[in-house]
């Protein structure tokens, strides 16, 4: 009984905040329509015909002959994937490094912005804000450059290890299959933390100064404030920025594996992109149809990711995006 | 030298980003549609524009090249080359044919098959029986070779392909090459075997560790970066005496009638070899960052001179470190000095697996290598231009233009006839920058090796005993000279054979497709040896190691592999046989 007012009050807010689309209606709001109208084509232009596309995966698709003549295999290419231990083996680099990525940036990026939000001199906080978001600007490519310049044998952290005593002999950092994640992880630290910074920073300034008045006169230090204020206030933007990084985690990259990878390394380093990139793009296997299925299998994952995680932030009442 | 570098990484990752993103982007070849006003030729006919790509790393021109104009006067063509920055040949390609926008001209490399199935090259055929030029590259038998499946020939390889008859002082191939000055100041010792090499390496490097610039040496590096990590892994092949089939060993023992393909990967000898790359690697004669160097930094390694051996194919490395090697340096004592002059330059040594075996990193005859070379495409407008552009590239005068320069200025003629250079345009010709404003060879157009029409030079300064000498920095012309040799062939010493007719197995290898199971299994074997060779040589505990990577090569199932070769040798002899091939007795 109870259960079936609230119900009939929902329905009706939702009369209240959304009037039916009449063609009175439509008129009035003609000039919305037509904005939105553009965005709607630029979409199925875009992002919703290519999907056509994919058909290829189910062929044995040959440039020459077209969609039209190329040979249908069914789901053969799947087959082939899930059988290639390679394929299998870069699913698991790619996620491990999506993970890593996510959980670090996230961490740090909020602890950065909180305590850069504790600095009290302008001036300071202004120039470390700057000079750390900086790297985010730069290309990969220039990224690696500097990372792989930094780790050969004769490189700076080379350098500064064996003056200190703590190696005996240079040691070669890239050549690590055990070391490969972390280098990664921290490329992106180095170059993406204060560009992630920014938008908790904003977030920051957006919570009630009242809080913080109160807090201190509740008698709470600034760890406290910190722990109880500033942190419970950024908490929709952590999950709303959350939510969308989960769709992006087979996305861990393609450029850094690709450029600071090599053979020794290489069971660690290759990306789904990659291997994409090797099936598909590389002249000698021309592979369209593999690479396609490929693509596939990620976008179908990281749909499911988005789609779980929203589910969950919904479950625990929290932001979520849909 | 960095910003070049940082240049050329950029262009690289905007080529694989934009590759991998497979949207419209431009290709480092477009249809330049000619800058500024319309020169025009001679006959006042315009100057056509065309583009070239070839598949491998090379160096741009500069707009306005002096001989580059010359040659567009003469044969009303001016060609764009661009060049393999980053990728390898493979990508470049795939997404050349991706992003549907082809240059003119094109030298796939190990794509040219691909661009072949894509529909994306002109047919030579008609164009041969029309300019006799191109036709006199090859014979009719050789010809044939690059006929693919449609029966139609697509391109033709410029390289190793004499006039006349071969005339090579240089080798280009492979072998464990070695500083002059090293053996020098061994008093110019007979080394033989890989422990004699790594000895004196170790040796030296302890009695000189420094060059006079302050830069340490480093005794011995090698190239592991994609395929190039042939460097490292097809020693064994060489070491066992066999020639550079690439891929496989060719073993002749029950007749050249009955060749039977063997893997080099599980030999005694490659397990030998690599043992004794792992004891040097732990002894630290061995660059440290070997397994994990780019391509850019091995060249810039050893431009410095700073690398005391190496094993590598002539052409991967020398033409790079020419310039560097003739520049001035500032010693620590603020003298100058020129690592050429210093005995930096390096040759070849045949070494092989135990002491007084014959070996054949030397391949005397030339070489046919029909699995890639030069092409022209749909995109071309005027393919009929095109050949007659690359028929004229091969007109004797146009021909010295391209690789001797500009009598009078590049080089000059005695009352022989024959042809000279002063010291002043020897080293005009080792300069880069010279190179990029004056000379135009469009090295991946057809050309001659061998002797020169005129019957008296040869085609290329490079062959001309006379000029090969006299370029000869003095420490090297001291190390010919104490070894009794004239030229890097004589040098090296490898038994004197005919080319079998299968051979070089490697322009089969290089253009398998992964669509078989040899092909799969080729894909396989090469990602198992990218990882596992770096890893036995830096290995503390060898025999595990080993036993653990043979054990995963095993896996890749290098049968299939081998079976899909052997029968492309036992094809390759029947063609030959149909042509009138007999085993020499």
């Amino acid at each position: 009984m109870e259960n079936s007012i609230v119900k009939s009050k929902r329905v009706k807010e939702v009369d209240i905040n959304k009037p039916k689309l009449t063609a009175k209606e439509f008129k009035r709001q003609w000039i919305l329509v037509a904005i939105s109208a553009v965005y709607v084509i630029y979409g199925i232009i875009f992002y919703y015909l290519p999907l056509a596309g994919w058909i290829i995966a189910f062929q044995n698709f040959v440039f020459a002959k077209g969609i039209g003549g190329s040979k249908w295999v069914g789901i053969d290419k799947f087959k082939f994937l899930f059988s290639d231990k390679t394929f299998l083996m870069v699913i698991r680099n790619t996620f491990v490094m999506g993970v890593l990525n996510l959980f670090f940036s996230t961490i740090v990026a909020i602890a950065f912005a909180i305590l850069l939000n504790e600095v009290r001199n302008k001036y300071f906080k202004k120039s470390i804000q700057t000079i750390s978001y900086m790297p985010h600007f730069l290309s990969w490519i220039i990224v690696v450059a500097i990372v792989h310049d930094a780790l050969t044998s004769t490189g700076i952290i080379n350098d500064i290890l064996l003056r200190l005593g703590i190696l005996k002999a240079p040691y070669a950092f890239l050549g690590d299959p055990k070391l490969f994640w972390g280098i990664v992880t921290l490329s992106h630290l180095w170059k993406e933390t204060g560009w992630n910074a920014i938008i908790y920073l904003a977030a920051i300034t957006s919570i009630d100064p009242c809080l913080y008045e109160s807090a201190s006169i509740d008698g709470a230090g600034r760890f406290q404030k910190m722990r109880y204020v500033t942190l419970p206030g950024l908490r929709p933007t952590i999950m709303i920025l959350l939510l969308m990084n989960m769709g992006n985690v087979l996305n861990a990259g393609f450029e850094l594996q690709y450029l600071l990878g090599n053979g020794l390394v290489q069971n660690v380093s290759r990306t789904i992109d990659i291997y994409i990139l090797d099936w598909a793009l590389d002249a000698r296997n021309m592979d369209y149809s593999l690479g396609t299925a490929a693509g596939i299998f990620k976008t179908v994952v990281s749909m499911t990711f988005i789609v779980v995680s929203n589910y969950i932030a919904k479950k625990k009442g929290d932001e979520r995006l849909f | 030298m960095k910003t070049k570098k940082i240049v050329s990484l950029i262009l690289a990752s905007m080529l694989a980003v934009s590759s991998f993103a497979a949207c419209s982007t431009k290709p480092t070849d477009t249809q330049s549609s000619g800058t500024g006003e319309p020169a025009q030729t001679g006959d006042g006919k315009e100057i056509v524009d065309f583009t070239m790509f070839a598949a491998m790393a090379g160096k741009e021109k500069n707009e306005g090249n002096d001989i580059m104009e010359l040659i567009a006067e003469k044969t009303g063509v001016r060609v764009k080359e661009t060049w393999l920055t980053g990728q390898d040949a493979g990508e470049a390609i795939g997404s050349i044919i991706a992003s549907g926008k082809l240059p003119d001209l094109i030298d796939g490399g190990d794509g040219s098959v691909t661009l072949y199935q894509n529909g994306l090259l002109v047919a030579w055929d008609d164009y041969l029986e029309k300019y006799p030029n191109l036709k006199e590259m090859y014979t009719d038998e050789e010809w044939d070779k690059f006929r693919m499946d449609d029966g139609h020939i697509y391109w033709a390889n410029v390289f190793g392909n004499s006039y006349d008859h071969n005339t090579a002082t240089g080798h280009n191939g492979e072998a464990f090459w070695i500083q002059v000055r090293v053996l020098e100041w061994a008093n110019y010792p007979k080394i033989q075997t890989l422990d004699e090499y790594f000895k004196l390496l170790e040796d030296y490097a302890a009695a000189n560790p420094e060059l006079p610039d302050g830069t340490p040496v480093i005794p011995y590096t090698c190239l592991c970066e994609d395929w190039k990590y042939y460097c490292l892994e097809n020693a064994p092949m060489f070491l066992d005496g066999y020639p550079n089939d690439g891929c496989c060993i060719v073993n002749i023992d029950a007749g050249m009638d009955n060749p039977k393909v063997v893997d080099y990967n599980t030999t005694d000898t490659a397990k030998m070899y690599f043992k004794k790359l792992n004891e040097e690697y732990a002894k630290g004669a061995i660059d440290p960052d070997f397994a994990t160097q780019t391509y850019d930094e091995y060249i810039a390694k050893l431009s410095t001179g700073r690398v005391l051996g190496l094993c590598d194919q002539y052409w991967d490395f020398a033409y790079n470190i020419m310039g560097p090697f003739a520049s001035p340096l500032e010693a620590t004592d603020g003298t100058t000095f020129r690592l050429d002059e210093l005995g930096c330059d390096y040759v070849p040594l045949g070494l092989t697996a135990k002491p007084g075996m014959s070996q054949q990193w030397h391949s005397y005859d030339d070489e046919l290598n029909q699995s890639s070379g030069c092409a022209v495409t749909t995109s071309c407008k005027d393919p009929d231009l095109a050949f007659a552009f690359l028929s004229a590239l091969l007109d004797q005068d146009i021909h010295d233009l391209r690789f001797w320069g500009i009598e009078g200025v590049d080089y000059l003629v005695d009352d022989q006839g024959l042809y000279y250079r002063t010291e002043e345009m020897r080293e005009n010709w080792k300069s880069d920058s010279y190179k990029a404003k004056h000379t135009c060879e469009y090295s991946y157009c057809p050309q001659w090796m061998g002797m020169s029409k005129d019957g008296i030079n040869r085609m290329q300064p490079s062959e001309q005993p006379s000029e090969f000498y006299e370029g000869l920095a003095e420490p090297l012309k001291k190390c010919f000279a104490a070894y009794g040799a004239q030229t890097y062939s004589e040098f090296l010493g490898s038994e004197i054979v005919v080319n079998a007719p299968w051979y070089p197995l490697w322009s089969w290898s290089n253009n398998i497709s992964s669509d078989t199971p040899g092909g799969i299994a080729w894909k396989r074997m090469g990602e198992v040896k990218h990882l596992w060779l770096p890893t036995v040589v830096m290995s503390s505990d060898f025999e595990s190691d080993w036993a653990s990577y043979q054990a995963a090569y095993a896996e890749c199932d290098p049968q299939a592999f081998l079976d899909e070769a052997q029968a492309e040798v036992n094809k390759r002899l029947e063609t030959a046989k149909s042509y009138g091939w007999t085993a020499p007795v």
